[in-house]
């Protein structure tokens, strides 16, 4: 790879961003241990009868693993607007879309990976029977990145003002309306038996597009959110 | 446009013809909110080029260097990169910009983020992260993560990028800040060189500056 070439560009933030996170270790953690948290308080709350943990399990978990993405998202342009680093990327030969993208690759693998990696012991602590286990990975590995995505380009619009956490949250939720209901839905089925691919492609055609179009739109609201 | 004003604005000197020269300002103006906070200016640097941009504080030293960088749009006015209209999208890597904001991440130390940059913008020919730190006086810290050194190593980091760059036109936005008296001379050690192999520079400070390899172009902006 050449300096200054595309690959050797997207390479070396990937390869920043991933080293800063792992300088940070305890941060991929927090969201872990968020879901871990949030997962366990419902059987407090509900009670523990296991028909009625394996009914709500495929739902609490999607929803756990939103809120915890939703935590993390904050944080992903803000400190390279901060110290600089923005400036310098958007002074690159590069298109910005793609630096743009490897930064929310980078996130989805810190924080994201993490929590599916965790998601079938949140979802066997919750009853959720063997055989939808599977179904529950593969529906977060398609909307996880989805939400990332989305949440990157709410971010980016906000990253001009300050305290954007609430702002943030309230814009992103009902985006994520129908990723939840695909997700859940996908697992639903598979917990009865039914045919769950269709939920799952709806996920993957959405993830296709919001591929190609969320760091377009995430490099445009970057500009302007420096243009002042 | 009011000519006399014009005139008072800007006292740049000219100098010989030359091939196109490589940034060049035409009746540049920037307008916040319909209140001009500079301009119109003309100025062309050309190779071998160092310009100094003074004004006092407000004056729109680093609103200026924002819109030669491409990153603020111009109200009136040109900005053209080696005989071409500049824009973001063409011509992005050909300016190396040093802010305010150094860019530099706390975490990683020196050599780490030359890594980054190089990586993002390629790098000259016959250089070298070690040389480049060594030359900046960060020699026996390139290991150091950034957190740990001083404002003035800090900025002495950001500079050390200057060195591996290929880019041909410098806009260093107050470079002497926070430097001491050997960190002064380092700038204008790196300005020469750059200024010897065929780029050009401009310079913002609010301070006096003298140059020892004689004087640099002022433009001046009023506030």
């Amino acid at each position: 790879m050449t300096p200054g070439s595309t690959s050797a560009a997207c390479a070396a933030l990937l390869r920043r961003d991933l080293t800063l996170a792992w300088r940070r270790r305890g941060d991929i953690a927090m969201p872990v241990l968020y879901a871990l948290i949030v997962a366990t308080l419902f059987p407090f709350a509900l009670g523990p009868e296991p028909t009625l943990l394996a009914r709500i399990a495929g739902g609490v978990v999607f929803v756990t693993v939103l809120l915890a993405v939703l935590l993390s998202l904050d944080n992903l342009f803000r400190a390279d607007i901060e110290d600089g680093s923005m400036e310098q990327l958007m002074l690159a030969p590069q298109p910005l879309a793609l630096l743009v993208g490897m930064k929310i690759l980078a996130h989805w693998i810190t924080s994201s990976l993490p929590l599916i990696v965790v998601a079938p012991l949140l979802a066997g602590m919750l009853k959720l029977p063997a055989p939808a286990t599977p179904v529950l990975v593969f529906a977060l590995v398609l909307a996880t990145p989805l939400l990332s995505l989305l949440g990157a380009v709410l971010v980016a619009l906000t990253a001009g003002s300050r305290r954007s956490g609430m702002l943030l949250a309230l814009m992103l939720l009902p985006l994520c309306v129908p990723v939840v209901i695909f997700a859940a839905g996908a697992v639903a089925a598979a917990q009865e038996g039914l045919p769950w691919i269709a939920p799952i492609a709806w996920l993957g055609a959405g993830l296709a597009m919001a591929v190609v179009l969320a760091p377009l739109a995430c490099a445009a609201a970057l500009r302007i959110a420096m243009d002042t | 446009m009011d000519n006399s004003r014009h005139d008072r604005n800007n006292r740049v000197m000219t100098s010989a013809p030359h091939p196109a020269p490589l940034l060049e300002a035409r009746a540049l103006r920037f307008l916040r909110q319909d209140e001009p906070v500079f301009g119109p200016l003309d100025f062309a640097l050309r190779a071998g080029e160092v310009a100094l941009v003074e004004g006092d504080n407000g004056s729109g030293k680093t609103t200026l260097m924002r819109v030669l960088t491409g990153m603020l749009r111009p109200g009136e006015g040109e900005v053209r990169l080696d005989g071409a209209a500049f824009s973001l999208d063409t011509m992005a890597g050909a300016v190396v910009f040093l802010g305010h904001h150094l860019g530099l991440k706390l975490d990683l130390s020196a050599r780490e983020n030359l890594r980054v940059s190089v990586g993002l913008y390629g790098q000259r020919q016959g250089t070298s992260a070690n040389a480049a730190l060594a030359e900046v006086g960060l020699a026996g810290f390139e290991d150091e993560p950034v957190r740990r050194l001083s404002a003035g190593q800090k900025k002495r980091a950001a500079l050390a990028r200057l060195l591996l760059l290929p880019a041909r036109v410098w806009l260093l936005d107050e470079p002497y800040a926070n430097l001491d008296r050997e960190g002064i001379a380092l700038v204008n050690r790196l300005l020469e060189g750059h200024a010897g192999r065929g780029g050009a520079a401009l310079v913002t400070s609010h301070g006096a500056v003298s140059f020892a390899g004689g004087e640099p172009r002022r433009i001046r902006l009023h506030a």
